[in-house]
């Protein structure tokens, strides 16, 4: 999660957000590199007395103004499609889970070898422990294996959501009658939190996303106590 | 009407061939002279960049402004140094350092601005006291200090972020 004022992103809990991370801090570098610049040439044209009325053209410095912001434009693009690609890489995932948005919660289903579905409601303000993070909070968890590829399928019983954790560089729309695919691996365990991304009435901004990275046999252990629950 | 005699032919075709030879206009292969008309009335102006206006300052010259511009056509170094300023007063209306002279505009400007941040100062105070509701019980002290150590506790952001800063062996901020 985000501490509070946070401006930059949270740490990266999956390889993906870590080259994302990485690609943010060359882009933006580039973007102080020429608000500075801009900024200093109109500093220099609104303080200086001089006046030359009479500058028809000069083809060098439009040459120069036209291909240094095509190499810079394809010094963005390159590693951006790098990461654009490799988000899309055939990956092996070791377990699929189904997220479907309602209104105004998250359900989840892991059916890959039992039938595990449950519910995931927001904890109301009024309801939480001290401690706990208000909004954020829910009653249950996406429990996943760290290390592991997992595949989410994500799709909406009612109307649009998005599944979105930003730590693990993860933001899915869900779509009511539609299958959308993503995948992350949790390179570390921890919680992590999102929140629905997609405007969906009244609630929208209630219905978070807690995704908790264990290591799988403690993933295992708590599948066959949420079976047993059922 | 159409009909010209050889005189006036002559004297027209004389006068292309002066307004060939003298002109500085435009001309493409063939074509007739092109001449910009520029129909603008003369004007006074004090500018930095432009120097030499349209026409002088002073329009109506009196009598001792006239003789002093006969005075002007002969040698300079027989003007004296307040008739060289009348002169230059008679054609221009400020000098460079008078056109170049600093207002006090910008504190206008950064006063209004003040005034405006302050008002809204004021007004975002009153909202606060007058309209917001009560905090949520999550900003007490004690709570947000139960719920850093939550944060501490599930390692929350350990690579750069929040509990990197925190030392886990001495218990304290780094």
């Amino acid at each position: 999660m985000a501490h509070p004022s946070q401006l930059g992103f949270q740490d990266a809990a999956s390889p993906v957000m870590e080259e994302l991370l990485h690609f943010h801090d060359h882009a933006l570098m580039i973007v102080f590199m020429i608000s500075t610049l801009v900024l200093y040439i109109i500093i220099a044209m609104v303080t200086t007395d001089l006046t030359n009325k009479y500058i028809l053209d000069s083809q060098e410095i439009e040459v120069i103004w036209t291909v240094l912001p095509g190499l810079i434009l394809i010094l963005i693009a390159l590693p951006s499609l790098r990461i654009l690609y490799l988000m899309d890489e055939i990956n092996d995932p070791h377990l699929t889970i189904k997220a479907m948005g309602h209104q105004w919660y998250w359900s989840y289903e892991y059916t890959d070898y039992e039938e595990l579905g449950f519910d995931s409601y927001m904890i109301p303000t009024q309801d939480l422990s001290p401690g706990q993070f208000r909004l954020l909070e829910t009653d249950h968890r996406m429990v996943v294996p760290s290390e592991s590829p997992v595949r989410v399928l994500v799709s909406a019983e009612d109307v649009l959501h998005s599944w979105a954790v930003p730590a693990l560089g993860v933001k899915m729309d869900a779509v009511p009658g539609r299958l959308n695919q993503t995948a992350f691996v949790a390179s570390r365990s921890g919680v992590y939190y999102g929140q629905c991304s997609e405007i969906c009435g009244a609630n929208h901004s209630f219905m978070p996303i807690v995704v908790e990275a264990v290591p799988l046999e403690h993933f295992e252990n708590w599948s066959s106590l949420m079976l047993e629950d059922a | 009407m159409l009909h010209l005699s050889a005189r006036r032919v002559g004297s027209l075709l004389a006068r292309r061939a002066t307004a060939a030879l003298s002109t500085s206009s435009a001309r493409m292969a063939s074509h007739d002279v092109a001449q910009a008309a520029d129909m603008s009335q003369p004007m006074y102006w004090d500018r930095l960049d432009t120097p030499l206006p349209d026409k002088p300052f002073k329009d109506v010259l009196t009598a001792a402004d006239k003789s002093l511009k006969q005075k002007e056509k002969g040698p300079w170094s027989q003007l004296t140094k307040e008739e060289k300023i009348a002169l230059y007063r008679m054609s221009f209306c400020q000098t460079y350092p008078e056109m170049k002279q600093k207002t006090s505009e910008w504190k206008t400007v950064i006063g209004g601005m003040f005034i405006f941040l302050g008002f809204t100062g004021l007004v975002v105070w009153w909202q606060r006291i007058y309209v917001y509701p009560p905090h949520p019980r999550t900003f007490d002290e004690e709570w947000q200090a139960k719920q850093l150590k939550r944060m501490l506790d599930m390692r929350i952001n350990p690579v750069e972020g929040f509990s990197a800063k925190w030392d886990y062996e001495k218990g304290q901020w780094k």
